[in-house]
């Protein structure tokens, strides 16, 4: 009797899907914002791709960053609702009684919200190529750029998970996802740094690690494998993910410890 | 592993409120015996439940379940008990059979023998035509009995049942009742059941603890129970609730605190010997000029038990 940690973590895992999948409204308003940035922006904004700044490139190219960025956070959020929504329900209690893995069971929702983060990801930047997106450095680039995005998720996913298993409240989590808004807005998300006027939005962009993830990814898009410049988003990955990682650990050995 | 339960000045206190709300408890239940913990809201119950089944860490004292050390070996306890909530815990997204065959899945089953197990499961609690449903679509007592199905998954040696019966319509109840005693009778299976209904515990358990405030206030068989009262009790209603007030007053003078209780414009009378009593109290009564409505005698119910048992604590809280 008893399974390994491995197909525990499989067993909740594809229980996570399957209630992801039966919740279309979990993930839907998420994918059409996603797409809306590349739709609405790259026919409404492009224009301003004309200014020197830009030297030239597409604003397609400079937009999608900010669309994946966005299905990535929505993807990852989902890792959080879950928790929240079993915690709710008692659902989280009744594994709490079985044998089952402490790790898997809290594991279980985050990878599935990892996996739809990913498949958001590839849809997303399916409907870029579909608008004409040209990549300066290939499939290679398509490949970093889905890597940027899972990373970022993954911090993004641990932060989730990390307020929904302290808070254990659908309200509070869902409070909680708000922290998407400055994290996408106030950066470069429409122009680069430099066009920038405000001075608190400077600063903003500045302290922002979204910045760094956007900057990676328009490298890799626009100019070619530039390593210091690949580097800041990976950097910021790092950092980011040690930070909300052992938060949502730390949270976690609270919500399944016995106080 | 064996199925009883051992538990020694367990207590629990939450830092949030500084509540108190398991102090110094102990009982053992024996294996294949059929326990209950009766106590009003608030009592503890299902806190103790917590405990013993590994959710919660008690702050004193000790437990064993099924022989094993609640909190030092938690995950051979886990293996051995089935364990229904207050709340119920589906996840509402799946059908009846998804989530059965999930748990059984989770206790090691193999794919086959927890379809097995699913079927099983599903006509035991009469939930076959609904296997296939959304349990968000589930009524509360096909969720409370799809929990119950839920807790059976690995043929636990003991059951733990947190009110399996509150709020559900008197046929529900019956066929969860069926079902614990089937489980006791012909699997052996130990089980520790709370409620708040005496009926309950009198029709369903060998032993019963009675709690209150934190602390088991008395422990017995039905029968003993009632012996320890000892007594008849003769009930009396008046017109008004100033005359049970006032004929209150005059037979505690006469009879001592404990001995009388009134509820309203009712008073319950703990006698020792109800006809000869029943007579004395009648003339009493008339004596004082106050007119009695009915008057009955009868022998005590486990809600008299109960009802003259937080009773007496509560005297003598008052009177500490
Ligand atoms: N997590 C908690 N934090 C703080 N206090 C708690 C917590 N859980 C329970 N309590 C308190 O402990 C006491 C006992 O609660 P418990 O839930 O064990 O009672 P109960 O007998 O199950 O009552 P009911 O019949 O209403 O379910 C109550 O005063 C309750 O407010
Ligand atoms: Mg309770």
């Amino acid at each position: 009797m008893g399974n390994s940690i491995w197909k525990d973590t499989w067993l909740i895992t594809a229980r996570s899907i399957k209630t992801t999948l039966r919740n279309p409204f979990s993930f839907i308003p998420n994918l059409m914002i996603s797409a809306f940035f590349l739709l609405v922006y790259e026919g409404g904004l492009s224009g301003i791709s004309q200014l020197p700044t830009f030297e030239g490139a597409n604003y397609l190219a400079f937009i999608l960053p900010v669309s994946i960025v966005s299905a990535a956070i929505g993807g990852a959020g989902g890792a959080g609702q879950g928790i929240v929504k079993d915690i709710e329900n008692g659902f989280f209690s009744r594994l709490l009684l079985t044998p089952a893995s402490r790790l898997a069971i809290v594991l279980g929702p985050i990878i599935a919200g990892m996996l739809q983060l990913f498949i958001q990801t590839l849809l997303i930047i399916g409907i870029g190529y579909l608008l004409g997106l040209e990549v300066a450095t290939g499939f290679g680039g398509i490949l970093f750029v889905l890597m940027i995005a899972i990373g970022w998720g993954l911090a993004f996913a641990g932060y989730s998970a990390g307020v929904a298993l302290r808070t254990k409240n659908a309200q509070a989590a869902q409070a909680g996802t708000f922290i998407f808004f400055p994290l996408i807005f106030l950066s470069t998300t429409f122009v680069p740094y430099e066009l920038i006027d405000a001075q608190w939005l400077k600063i903003a962009a500045t302290i922002n690690p979204t910045t760094y993830i956007f900057e990676s990814m328009r490298t890799v898009l626009i100019d070619g494998w530039i390593f210091w410049d690949l580097m800041q988003g990976v950097i910021a990955i790092v950092i980011a993910c040690t930070i909300t990682i052992t938060f949502a650990a730390l949270s976690a050995k609270k919500a399944v410890a016995r106080g | 592993m064996n199925g009883s339960i051992e538990v020694k000045n367990l207590s629990k206190t939450f830092k949030k409120g500084n509540v108190k709300a398991v102090r110094d408890v102990s009982f053992s239940v024996k294996e294949g015996e059929f326990f209950a913990f009766l106590g009003p809201n608030g009592a503890g119950k299902s806190t103790t439940v917590q405990i013993l089944t590994t959710l919660i860490n008690a702050t004193g004292g000790e437990a064993a379940v099924a022989g094993h050390d609640v909190i030092r070996e938690p995950e051979k306890v886990r293996r051995y008990i089935g364990v229904a909530l207050q709340e119920t815990g589906v996840d509402p997204d799946l059908t009846g059979r998804e989530l059965i065959e999930l748990q059984a899945n989770i206790f090691g089953f193999s794919k086959d023998r927890a379809k097995e197990r699913a079927v099983e499961l599903l006509e035991i609690v009469q939930l076959t035509e609904s296997a296939e449903r959304r349990i968000g679509n589930y009524s509360g007592g096909m969720r409370r009995r799809l929990d119950l199905a839920l807790t059976l998954v690995n043929e636990p040696k003991i059951l733990f049942l947190d009110e399996p019966t509150t709020g559900l319509d008197p046929s529900n109840r019956m066929a969860i009742w069926k079902e614990l005693q089937r489980l006791n009778e012909e699997k052996g299976t130990t089980i520790f059941l709370t409620t708040q209904y005496l009926e309950e515990a009198d029709s369903l358990a060998h032993r019963i603890s009675i709690i209150n405030h934190g602390e088991i206030v008395a422990t017995g068989t039905p029968k003993e129970l009632k012996a320890q009262i000892g007594s008849d009790l003769v009930t009396l209603t008046f017109i008004s609730d100033i005359d049970s007030g006032t004929a209150e007053d005059i037979l505690k003078r006469q009879m001592g605190a404990s001995e009388v209780i009134r509820q309203s414009e009712k008073l319950t009378v703990y006698v020792k010997d109800g006809a000869k009593q029943l007579l004395e109290i009648v003339r009493i009564l008339d004596g004082e000029g106050i007119e009695i409505e009915t008057v009955n005698l009868s022998s005590p119910t486990l809600d008299d038990i109960f009802l003259k048992i937080t009773n007496d604590q509560e005297v003598e809280t008052h009177g500490e």
